[in-house]
């Protein structure tokens, strides 16, 4: 049981998860549990720089579960793809632990749901069968409903509530593709899957597997929350806890992405991208120009996730090997500085009790270290040089040469520069006024170390962004790659320029009378449940229909 | 004809989220589509074989899989449903309605 390193990847935060729950019978012991409950998150790391190697060198490391083998049994499989996953996964787990230590209002209860929650990660990442997956989804989400809804306010109850629903009604869509896959295969190991489809001659051309896939894909789709499926994520990601929507904005929507690219990879949906990629590049449009908009300061950030994730659809769309790595370094940079803004936004939130960005006093002087964190993070998802959105947008862009959907990521990126210079406003230095900020909630040094420490590993991802990115192209593919294009080339740097005039043009429209009423309107348009429903069914046809 | 009930149920299922305004019948709308998934797999499980999956029994059985993925299914809903009761619960203590529209647009101006 315990001889593969793979298995305490999955078990270390199931045991840290069941330590710090004892905090809770033990009452004066509550803090050094939940410390070492976090620390468990150690056991992982180890484990996977253990099991780089192989890995690197393009195998895939197995690991049956309980000695039964894998048509029967649960079977673990690590490969470069799920690397990446569990590593993005731990490292956001941790960060965010370590925030939250210090707060007493996390107690054992939430260090049990945390830890629970990366236990269900690992698990997506991991699995070799569709219907562990479904159960991990599960996991994952019965442990996320609990965390937003954690602070008992009325809006994070409502939250979680409407992300019950709707991602519930997600993952039976999901148990109707695994039922097609079963009745039609007779196999549920991803692998096994993928075998079946390539001697009965591709998804095509065995009966209803293109049915089952887009089924998959919508189960997961609402999980991962591009357009259509997005609707929950603004409210879920904005009134959670602030280090919960640091968990669920950088770590959650990722490890579903990534299943979903894996399944449609082993399944051979290859016909699939060209829809992917239209939709990544719609979603990365619309929900930046939501976000533009806004005046709550979480809900700004959580369009943004949407915003970015739409972004690691379409390059994943575009289908090179090279896109393939842009998209997954995107992925890994994005769950970087979008934890290090919720962190640090939240960390306003808190201390003035707003959240409404024109209420927040100019807050640079209150928290100096928060403030050049938050900078750094703005930096990052704006893609200025040296940060390393500005890397992986590069990737981004050589990844989609030639590709008509570019110009909507384009636009997409200064859209996001103006959004960031409208909440940019919070932290810079400025006069406070007196007498507002005396029963505020104060960071201690460990959450500010933890924001500082997550600015410097944007900062590095950036200046390294090439090695980075090589060192992920070999991760995922097993062979070093041919050509990675530079990072800092004069042209690049120079295109800057005009995305950040144009940006600061988008600012200032938004911010006469005529942005401000449009604001408005755009704020207003949210779709009804039925309509959202409609959703799925429309996207399940669209899925279903590009086969033929 | 047992297909066509399925999916019957199913579609009630999800009739009753959309077009419930209620949210604990929205809570039934999922547990009903729920099983209509749950009795997809278990009819065509029940389709294979005869009787019980016991070894020893002498007649074809049933393959066993189906039954045991959805005993899990249920458990999973189960939690889930325990959970949405909760939230309905407090939701109700904190806003004095179960109707969901009015929930949320008192929830969304609560902020802002």
């Amino acid at each position: 049981m315990t001889d593969s390193p793979l298995v305490w990847v999955l078990l270390a935060p199931l045991l840290g998860a069941v330590v710090s729950l004892f905090g809770k019978l033990l009452a004066p012991l509550r803090r050094p549990l939940s410390f070492l409950g976090a620390a468990t998150l150690a056991v992982p790391a180890a484990a996977l720089a253990l099991l780089l190697e192989p890995v690197l060198s393009g195998e895939s490391v197995r690991y049956a579960l309980g000695g039964w083998p894998e048509p029967y049994g649960i079977g673990l499989v690590l490969d470069g793809l799920s690397w990446i996953s569990c590593a993005l996964t731990t490292v956001i787990a941790a960060a965010v632990a370590l925030f939250s230590l210090g707060r007493r209002r996390y107690g054992a209860g939430y260090f049990f749901f945390l830890l629970m929650m990366v236990t269900g990660m690992y698990g997506v990442a991991l699995t070799g069968d569709l219907f562990t997956m479904f159960v991990s989804f599960e996991i994952v989400a019965v442990s996320a409903y609990v965390l937003i809804a954690w602070e008992g306010t009325a809006t994070g109850l409502a939250a979680s509530y409407k992300y019950l629903v709707l991602s519930t009604t997600g993952i039976l869509f999901f148990l109707f593709g695994v039922f097609l896959v079963y009745r039609d295969l007779g196999v549920l190991s991803i692998s096994h899957i993928s075998q079946a489809l390539a001697t009965s001659g591709g998804v095509l051309n065995t009966r209803a597997m293109h049915l089952a896939l887009a089924s998959l894909c919508v189960g997961i789709g609402v999980r991962t929350a591009f357009i259509p499926f997005h609707t929950w994520l603004p409210e879920a990601h904005a009134y959670a806890p602030h280090p919960v929507s640091a968990v669920l904005s950088g770590a959650m929507i990722k490890v579903s992405l990534f299943a979903m690219i894996r399944i449609i990879l082993q399944f051979g949906g290859e016909y699939l991208l060209e829809l992917l990629m239209w939709i990544g590049a719609v979603t990365a449009l619309a929900a930046v120009i939501s976000a533009l908009s806004q005046s709550d300061v979480k809900r700004l950030l959580a369009y943004h996730s949407i915003s970015q994730l739409g972004y690691m659809l379409a390059v994943f769309g575009a289908g090179s090997a090279l896109a393939l790595t842009a998209s997954f370094s995107h992925a890994l940079n994005h769950a970087l500085f979008k934890s290090l803004l919720f962190l640090t936004v939240g960390a306003a939130v808190s201390l003035t009790g707003q959240r409404n960005l024109y209420r927040i006093p100019p807050l640079g002087r209150r928290l100096p270290a928060f403030s050049a964190a938050f900078f750094a993070g703005a930096l990052s998802i704006s893609g200025i040089p040296p940060f390393n959105g500005f890397a992986s947008k590069g990737l981004i862009t050589a990844g989609m040469k030639g590709s008509p959907a570019y110009p909507l990521l384009w636009v997409t990126s200064f859209l996001t520069i103006a959004s960031f210079i409208k909440l940019g406003r919070i932290f810079l230095p400025g006069e406070e006024p007196k007498g507002l900020l005396r029963g505020g909630d104060r960071p201690g040094a460990l959450q500010t170390a933890v924001v500082v420490a997550l600015a410097v590993l944007c900062l590095c991802t950036g200046v390294f962004g090439r090695p980075v990115a090589g060192g992920l192209y070999r991760i995922l593919h097993g062979t070093a790659p041919e050509s990675i294009p530079r990072v800092f080339s004069g042209g690049r740097l120079l295109g800057v320029l005009p995305a950040a005039v144009l940006g600061a043009a988008a600012y200032m429209a938004v911010s006469t009378d005529l942005g401000k009423s449009l604001s408005g309107r755009v704020r207003e348009l949210a779709p009804e449940l039925r309509t959202v429903l409609l959703f799925f069914f429309v996207g399940l046809l669209a899925f279903a229909a590009v086969a033929y | 004809m047992i297909w066509a009930l399925i999916c019957l149920i199913f579609l009630v299922g999800l009739w009753g989220v959309t077009r419930k305004a209620n949210m604990v019948k929205k809570v039934m709308g999922l547990s009903i589509a729920n099983s209509g998934i749950i009795l997809l797999f278990v009819h065509y499980g029940s389709l294979s074989g005869a009787t019980a999956p016991i070894e020893g029994s002498g007649r074809p059985m049933v393959d066993p899989l189906p039954q045991a993925l959805m005993l899990t299914a249920i458990v999973v809903g189960v939690c889930v449903m325990a959970l949405a009761l909760v939230l309905v619960y407090r939701l109700y203590l904190r806003f004095g309605t179960l109707d969901m529209h009015r929930v949320e647009l008192g929830a969304w101006k609560l902020h802002d």
